[in-house]
């Protein structure tokens, strides 16, 4: 949705009054926004008409809401944790968009809620801004600013070992397509030649296309070094990320097709610099260089997409999304990204009690007793290991006698 | 949950508890009932509107 349509001063039939009476609801900007646009499309409707409508949808709304004292930690963990037993507990290779291989079902779950700091398959979508996102030769022109260019993808590398000299002969058509820029493939030769010097540190020839060198005392041990390191060298795009693929989609709003790029490997701050990249769209599967590049909302929208689209890739989306924000918004809510468990949330929790309950009891109580820790016993557990009524449901209703005016008779 | 009652579930409840236990320990009945297990009761009172308890709510 467009931010034009978005705004209820561009509904015709909407007046003053039904904005009013909407306005004043709790209901969400989405839901309000979609009042305005039924009732626009109706072309509009009488003031009873209306306000029974806003009725209608305030009270399917507030029916839709939890009860105050709903125990929503245990009813999330349940929801996510059912499903979660249907999960694949292997990792499928190239089951996802394109052919680059992501990690599914559990595995990737459980490294979302452990918040680890590198994905097993970081990958990344790029989206394109328009100019690039429709013309291939431009969309490759990002492609080859993003992906790593090693040695072997340029040309031939041979070992003299009788002269002890590497000799790279450059392919000029690679070298052409891979630096669009340039027009005299002796000035790419050049740079290549560059960066091998500064890299490697060894003086070099170069005639043309073809660049040699060798080690500066003739050693057959260290030859054999300056090719294995020739090889880890990046001459163009950024080192963690091994491949691009470039695929047409659809756009989602419009009936256009569009390039968009799925890396293999991530680095989400430096692609956000490249030109033409849609920085709006684009996307990382890395919860943490999210939140390093775009803050900390922005990562719990990824925990909640990210984790969504796991359980939909195995048909399991039927998990009412409110389940999924609760996590996300219990990781991410001192600001920084925590995980759930032992060494995120569950081990940093207040109470002693409560940890000693998840894990490493005797450990946690023998702590508490060396420091002296006090539990006031706020929360669930606690109060279940000491037999008090628990502070969730029922068990936390603050019930008083007397002050009838708060009961309404029916009698009188 | 519908929202024109006063009371949500876990208040309604532990209101309906608590009068029972009330009636068990012989409170007088609040209304015209021919049961005789207090929990029955409790809700036919609570249905009623005639039990005289607040529920303290966090901020209000």
């Amino acid at each position: 949705m467009t931010d034009a349509e978005a705004l209820p001063e561009s509904f015709e039939h909407v007046d003053e009054a039904t904005e009013a009476l909407v306005e004043d609801t709790e209901l969400p900007r989405r839901l309000k926004d979609r009042i305005y646009g039924a009732i626009e499309e109706n072309e509009g409707a009488t003031a009873e008409e209306i306000e029974e409508i806003v009725k209608a949808v305030v009270a399917r709304y507030e029916d839709t809401r939890v009860d105050a004292l709903d125990p929503v930690g245990t009813v999330s963990a349940q929801s996510i944790g059912e499903p979660g037993t249907q999960l694949t507990m292997n990792t499928f290779h190239f089951a996802g968009v394109a052919e680059i291989d992501v990690t599914q079902g559990l595995p990737r779950l459980i490294e979302l809620v452990d918040a680890r700091k590198t994905p097993d398959t970081p990958t990344m979508t790029v989206h394109l801004e328009e100019e690039y996102a429709t013309d291939r030769d431009k969309a490759r022109e990002v492609v080859w600013q993003i992906e790593a260019t090693k040695i072997l993808a340029l040309g031939n590398v041979s070992t003299n070992v009788a002269d002890m000299q590497v000799t790279i002969d450059l392919n000029e058509e690679t070298l052409q397509k891979r630096w669009p820029t340039y027009d005299d493939v002796g000035e790419i030769a050049e740079e290549i030649q560059d960066t091998i010097e500064s890299e490697l540190k060894v003086a070099t020839k170069r005639k043309g296309t073809t660049i040699a060198f060798g080690p500066e005392q003739p050693s057959y041990r260290e030859l054999l070094q300056l090719v294995e390191e020739l090889r880890e060298v990046v001459f163009k795009g950024i080192e963690e990320v091994s491949r691009v693929v470039i695929r047409k989609e659809e756009l989602e709003d419009r009936d256009e097709e569009e390039f968009v790029l799925y890396t293999e490997g991530s680095a989400f701050g430096d692609v956000l610099e490249i030109e033409g990249v849609d920085t709006s769209r684009s996307t990382c599967n890395n919860i943490h260089e999210i939140n390093e590049e775009l803050g900390i909302e922005a990562a719990r929208e990824t925990i909640i997409n990210e984790t969504h689209e796991t359980l939909a890739e195995q048909g399991l989306d039927d998990v009412n999304v409110r389940h999924l924000m609760l996590v996300a918004d219990i990781m991410t809510n001192p600001g920084t990204i925590e995980s759930i468990g032992r060494h995120g949330i569950s081990g940093s929790k207040d109470s002693v009690l409560a940890r000693a309950a998840f894990e490493v009891t005797v450990n946690h109580l023998l702590d508490a007793a060396v420091h002296g820790e006090v539990d006031d016993l706020d929360g669930v557990i606690e109060n279940v290991i000491v037999g008090k009524p628990v502070s969730i449901g029922t068990g936390d209703v603050d019930l008083r006698m007397g002050s009838g005016s708060a009961m309404k008779s029916a009698d009188d | 949950m519908s929202t024109d009652t006063e009371f949500n579930r876990y208040e309604k409840a532990r209101i309906i508890g608590a009068r029972a236990l009330q009636l068990s320990y012989g409170a007088p009945v609040l209304v015209e009932t021919e049961r005789t297990e207090p929990y029955l009761i409790a809700a036919e009172e609570y249905d009623a509107g005639v039990l005289p308890f607040t529920v303290r709510r966090e901020g209000k």
